[in-house]
């Protein structure tokens, strides 16, 4: 809470943010000095994660409504990108906003209802969303059942494609990024947080708390959506089984939690980090050795950094310092 | 469509309902007492079929009698993770929330620790008695299913019976109840709660051997058993166990009815349907307090 008050505080310099913009121009200009694919295909899922943490985040994090539903809507992108390439040959980059929109009007469906549940349940049922979703999915012919669908790939080699997805993946995830740091700030942020804090005298101070729960879910769904848009062509195909997987759902959970769930920085650097090493143990060791680790961290973040690893950080200095 | 063949769904649907409720009465009982949603219960029902499995494969010893060792081995295995995550968690403010990401954790490693020592491939149990069916009429009912049914409904009489009869079983239904009294009254939360959680992972494991019986299983169908377990628990209410195995009867019977009619598929699909509108409209369960 200090630390909150701390960085909202006017004294702030504005100088800390220098560094921004230059590691932004950095990595738009990387594709410049020809890196290898592995790198583009690598920093692609840091940027997906990045996406798809922050966007969780604004419910999960900042509210405290933990769910596991979220590949729901990641996967609700993916599909409608598909279906509108496969049935009226329209490019995902036109529709991966329309992803987001099916992805938000899901959320706005069945919102109302969910979001009335609190803790455990709603956690279940978010859950329950994602696996009655998969087997609806996986069931139904329009969207290709349990085969799936395929994309067309973008007529171009295999290196432009590479550097035109990383391009996208990496505005996506930059704009959701700023427009959930722009939220945190806001009123609607501090509302949030509001209900996190204690939801019932939230609701006494006059906050609409019902409405602000929507729209978190909502705008997280939508962001979700997007992202999962451009995934979907990336893969080049959408599959029930790979899409809809829950293990997505662990990694979003671990790399908000892992970097601190209160505050946009958090998920950014838990994403960061988390990916990063995902994508290199998957790659060179084994994924379900990956998996393992990843499950030992959750649980020890919960038993030993439960606000987070950047908060740990600055305990443990602050603990020297004093 | 005949008279029989519907009867015949049903009559395994609820033998099917019974192993369910044996799933689900360890989850609700760590939830009641404890207030530890245990996300990983289902990993180690999965992970007792594969004791069973590996006994009978490897020494050739019956899942029916190597039951007492895989219970004995699961408590242990219980006391474990009590130890190391479980005790932990229970520190933090909101226990619930905290024990269901941890055991999510938990889960997943359990999942994949299985899947990388034994391979991820499908394994049935099949002991010489599985493959034949008894006959009524122009039912056949196979004894796979039976067997696990009686296994099932044996175990939740017996953990009533300990809840009820003993005096550790008291002292457990005492911290249910009021956890301030019972620790007032000379019962130890903290050795209440290591049985009940060890408790709990052994009758998941005999649920899993149940299970083995009739379908085949593979780590990653942990998943699938866990939204049973949800299924089940939240139909029933939390923390009652005659209210779980009614609840898990009557998804078995509804398993069956609806199983007569539609691609089994869309019996899950229903199922979960179900689930939420009970989550939306009666939290605390149909058979909830």
């Amino acid at each position: 809470m200090q630390e909150m008050m701390q960085e909202r505080g006017p004294n702030r310099p504005w100088g800390k943010y220098i560094y921004l913009p230059i590691i932004m121009i950095i990595l738009f200009a990387f594709p410049l000095v020809n890196p290898p694919l592995f790198f583009l295909t690598l920093f692609f899922s840091v940027f997906m994660y990045v996406g798809l943490t922050e966007s969780w985040n604004l419910l999960g994090g900042y509210t405290g409504y933990v769910s596991l539903g979220h590949i729901a809507f990641f996967s609700m992108g993916a599909y409608t990108t598909a279906v509108f390439m496969n049935r009226f040959g329209i490019s995902p980059f036109a529709t991966a906003i329309l992803g987001g929109v099916f992805a938000a009007l899901l959320a706005a469906l069945v919102g109302y209802p969910v979001l009335r549940l609190k803790g455990a349940y709603f956690t279940i049922s978010s859950l329950l969303l994602a696996v009655v979703m998969q087997l609806i999915f996986m069931n139904w012919e329009f969207v290709g059942s349990s085969t799936g669908l395929w994309y067309k790939l973008l007529p171009v080699s295999i290196e432009a494609n590479r550097i035109i997805f990383y391009e996208v993946m990496l505005v996506v995830a930059l704009v959701i990024t700023l427009l959930v740091r722009w939220v945190e700030k806001s009123k609607f942020g501090a509302g949030l947080i509001a209900i996190r804090e204690d939801e019932d005298v939230a609701k006494m101070m006059g906050i609409n708390t019902p409405l602000l729960k929507m729209r978190a879910f909502i705008l997280g769904a939508f962001f979700a959506g997007v992202v999962g848009g451009v995934y979907g062509y990336y893969m080049s195909y959408v599959h029930p089984e790979v899409t809809f997987n829950i293990n997505t759902s662990l990694l979003i959970l671990l790399m908000s939690f892992f970097g601190g769930c209160r505050t946009w920085t958090g998920p950014l650097l838990g994403a960061v980090v988390l990916s990063l090493a995902n994508q290199l143990i998957v790659t060179f060791i084994g994924a379900e050795i990956s998996r393992i680790l990843y499950g030992l961290l959750l649980v020890i973040v919960i038993i030993f950094m439960p606000n987070g690893v950047i908060q740990y950080i600055k305990g443990a200095f602050v603990s020297e310092k004093g | 469509m005949s008279l029989s063949y519907i009867v015949e769904s049903i009559i395994s649907g609820i033998l099917l309902g019974g192993i369910y409720a044996l799933l689900s009465v360890g989850f609700g009982l760590t939830w009641g007492t404890m207030k530890v949603l245990n996300i990983s219960h289902a990993v180690f029902a999965v992970l007792g079929a594969f004791v069973a499995y590996w006994f009978f494969v490897k020494a050739g010893v019956d899942p029916i009698l190597s039951l007492p060792l895989m219970v004995v081995l699961l408590f242990l295995v219980g006391g474990v993770v009590y130890r190391l995550v479980i005790r932990p968690v229970t520190k933090a403010k909101d226990i619930i929330m905290a024990s269901m990401v941890a055991t999510f954790g938990v889960a997943i490693v359990v999942e994949n620790l299985m899947s990388f020592f034994w391979r991820p491939d499908p394994r049935i149990l099949k002991p010489s008695y599985t493959g034949s069916s008894i006959f009524i009429g122009e039912m056949a009912i196979s004894k796979g299913p039976l067997i696990g049914f009686a296994m099932a409904i044996l175990a939740i009489a017996l953990l009533y019976w300990f809840l009820h009869h003993t005096y550790t079983g008291k002292g457990v239904q005492a911290t249910w109840q009021n956890p301030m009294g019972a620790a007032l009254a000379g019962v130890n939360p903290e050795h209440v709660s290591l049985i009940t959680f060890g408790l709990s992972i052994a009758s998941a494991g005999t649920a899993g051997v149940a299970m083995a019986l009739i379908y085949a299983f593979y780590p990653s169908v942990q998943t699938v058993w866990t939204m049973f377990v949800f299924l089940v628990t939240i139909v029933g209410g939390v923390g009652s166990v005659i209210g779980t195995a009614l609840a898990g009867l009557l998804i078995g019977f509804i398993i069956g009815v609806s199983a007569a009619f539609l691609p089994f598929v869309w019996v899950n699909v229903l199922l979960f349907a179900f689930l939420l509108v009970i989550l939306l409209f009666k939290p605390e369960g149909l058979f909830g307090s």
